[in-house]
């Protein structure tokens, strides 16, 4: 059974009298365990896409199911919980708390499942050493660079060792090294942890790991490429 | 998870210094003024209910005119009464009664330098001595003039006079006037044993002086010989009992008005709860008022929390966008929220309470020079119980609408708030 199975999505946003199709009539399966790299456009909906595959957003029409279950069925704290530990999602744009520390940032999906504050703190420290971030716990986000920051949604995303990892351009900001390391994290997740890791990117290197490569065009999957 | 949410508000309060202070100011005005106002109320209903145990003893009662006390007061019917203070003093449960009546009399003095008498229709006030052995705390400072004295329990045709009588009698401590009566009764001489020294009116007068003052112009004389020149007495002022030690005062006072009223006295018993609680209905309905007025601050107050938390929500949309996305639910957001107002009207609570402490303690001394007096000053635990539940309470009242509001945003839209 495939972990991610989206058939006949649409998602329309209204603006006023006009609508802005940003997806139209999408179908897409993504199996446990696969790194799939999602390009395309600006525009094109990727980000739209990522929404409705974490939960986020729901579809205008057509049928999203997680694991087997469908998501149109769930209530809305079931989806709060399928969010808070399946899915670990990285940001476009980040969304770190400015009033929390880079630590607090990354304990905060563990805080509202309600793992102890020790383990918290411990689990936490460790994700922001492998992403490089050790010294940098106490910085609150505007105390970061912008590829600290990246870092640290990255490091928050895994912090409750989710079964999916939703990167939207994850090494956007980094540089060829740092994003390499990034990468190669998200690589290790998936070869040695079985995890299943979608990334929107631009980025060839990135397209490199991902064993899939799916493009979007005005709102559909136009090409999907197996790497080898 | 309460104790992280704690965390969490505490760190967005924090965050935004200056507003949060404003805010909490905003609140503890309102909790001040409250605190303050309800504070010196009681202190005053303290101060007052003191004063009135210190004259009244929690074993005494009154027996005043029927209808001079209470919600029934009526100008009508006479200010004096029936009373047979020998009965009242064989009642169960009194241990002594004291009585006051009066009449006005024709009194003869002494003669002037001319050879003519010196007369006239005066007040006569008869007192039970016991009044100025047991019961001193209501005469308060009766003073006689160097040379004279107040009459005892054995004493029987003896007169104490105020200062203008004795001048208008031409009589001196040791000299006689004659009173007459009833018309078929003997006209009785007194000697004078005291002139009341006229009261020095820088002091304050002290004690139950309403019922009979010190005045200048009436003649005194033994409660008993009153019988003598008027028979039984159906002219008695007040009449003060004390109970026997260990005796219920309510009790005994509302049986001696109940008996009395049989034997055909109309009075009213009085005992010192009666009276507080006469007080009481009184300063409390100006605490309620002061209260009221606090009230309005405190509403203001509370509006002024709920602004806050309405643009400290609105601001942070996308905060609560990002902790969905992270898996809060939206009973988690709510919490996280109302925590935070609820602590800032917290900690209003606090420093308005303490303020507000403070504030009734000056303004009680203030009120206490100015008036002469030794104002109590309450620290209401009640009070300040309440006073902190409710600020908190508050507090959270003015986060619930907008953390609702924030909480049931779709968390795209919530993200994509700026
Ligand atoms: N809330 C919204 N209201 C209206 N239109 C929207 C909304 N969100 C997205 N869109 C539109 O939907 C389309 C797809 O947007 P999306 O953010 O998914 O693009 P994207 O592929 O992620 O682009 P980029 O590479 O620039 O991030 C765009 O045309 C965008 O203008
Ligand atoms: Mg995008």
């Amino acid at each position: 059974m495939p972990l991610l199975e989206l058939a006949g999505i649409t998602k329309d946003y209204r603006l006023g009298k006009t609508f802005v199709h940003a997806l139209r009539g999408l179908d897409l399966t993504i199996e446990q365990g696969e790194i799939v790299a999602l390009m395309g456009p600006s525009g094109s909906g990727k980000s739209t896409l990522m929404h409705i595959l974490g939960a986020l957003d729901t579809p205008t029409s057509g049928m999203a199911a997680f694991d087997g279950q469908s998501l149109q069925q769930l209530s809305e704290n079931q989806l709060v919980t399928l969010r808070g530990r399946k899915v670990g999602f990285v940001f476009q744009t980040f969304n770190l708390v400015p009033t929390l520390s880079a630590q607090k940032n990354v304990e905060l999906p563990m805080i509202f499942l309600g793992v102890p504050k020790r383990k918290r703190a411990a689990r936490a420290k460790e994700l922001l050493t492998k992403v490089g971030l050790a010294d940098r716990i106490r910085h609150k986000p505007n105390e970061l660079s912008g590829g600290e920051r990246q870092r640290v949604a990255i490091a928050r995303a895994l912090a409750n060792n989710p079964e999916i990892i939703l990167a939207d351009e994850p090494t956007g900001n980094l540089d060829t090294e740092t994003g390499g390391t990034i990468l190669e994290l998200l690589r290790r997740l998936s070869v040695d942890d079985g995890k299943t890791v979608v990334l929107v990117t631009h980025d060839p290197e990135a397209v490199r790991i991902a064993g899939r490569v799916i493009r979007l065009r005005d709102g559909r999957t136009v090409e999907e490429k197996a790497n080898a | 998870m309460l104790r992280d949410f704690l965390v969490l508000a505490g760190s967005s309060i924090l965050h935004r210094k200056i507003r949060s202070w404003l805010t909490v100011i905003g609140v503890f005005i309102g909790i001040t003024a409250v605190v303050a106002l309800i504070s010196v109320g009681l202190g005053l209903e303290r101060t007052i209910d003191d004063e009135v145990a210190k004259v009244f003893g929690v074993d005494t009662f009154v027996l005043a005119p029927r209808g001079s006390f209470g919600p029934a007061r009526s100008s009508e019917g006479s200010n004096q009464y029936a009373l047979d203070l020998e009965w009242l003093r064989t009642l169960d449960g009194v241990q002594t009664a004291a009585a006051v009546r009066q009449r006005t009399a024709f009194v003869q003095g002494q003669p002037g330098p001319e050879g003519r008498l010196a007369q006239g229709f005066l007040p006569v006030m008869g007192l039970s001595p016991e009044l100025i052995t047991s019961f001193s705390s209501f005469v308060g400072s009766l003073e006689v003039e160097p040379g004279g004295r107040l009459f005892q329990e054995a004493d029987s045709v003896v007169a104490v006079l105020g200062r203008e009588v004795a001048t208008r009698l031409r009589v001196d401590v040791g000299q006689t006037i004659v009173i007459a009566g009833d018309a078929d009764k003997p006209e009785i001489t007194f000697t004078v044993v005291g002139i009341l020294a006229t009261a020095d009116d820088e002091r304050p007068q002290q004690g139950f002086t309403s019922g009979m003052p010190a005045s200048a112009t009436t003649i005194y004389i033994p409660y008993g010989t009153m019988e003598s020149l008027w028979g039984p007495a159906q002219d008695v002022l007040v009449t003060l009992v004390r109970t026997a030690p260990g005796r219920d005062v309510d009790e005994v006072a509302n049986r001696a008005q109940a008996e009395l009223r049989a034997r055909g006295s109309r009075v009213t018993a009085i005992t010192y709860s009666d009276i507080s609680s006469a007080i009481g209905t009184v300063t409390s309905t100006v605490s309620a008022f002061l209260a009221g007025i606090a009230g309005i601050s405190l509403l203001v107050g509370g509006v002024g929390v709920m602004n806050t938390m309405f643009t400290s929500v609105l601001e942070r949309t996308k905060e609560i966008g990002i902790m969905k996305a992270v898996g809060a639910k939206n009973s988690h957001i709510l919490s996280i929220f109302v925590i935070e107002s609820g602590m800032m009207g917290l900690v209003g609570g606090i420093v308005g309470t303490l303020l507000g402490l403070g504030l009734s303690a000056v303004a009680s001394a203030i009120i206490g020079r100015m008036f002469d007096v030794r104002i109590a000053v309450v620290a209401s635990p009640v009070l300040i119980t309440a006073t902190l539940g409710g600020s908190f309470l508050l507090g959270a009242v003015a986060g619930l609408w907008p953390a609702r509001r924030a909480s049931k945003l779709p968390v795209v839209d919530a993200l994509r708030y700026e």
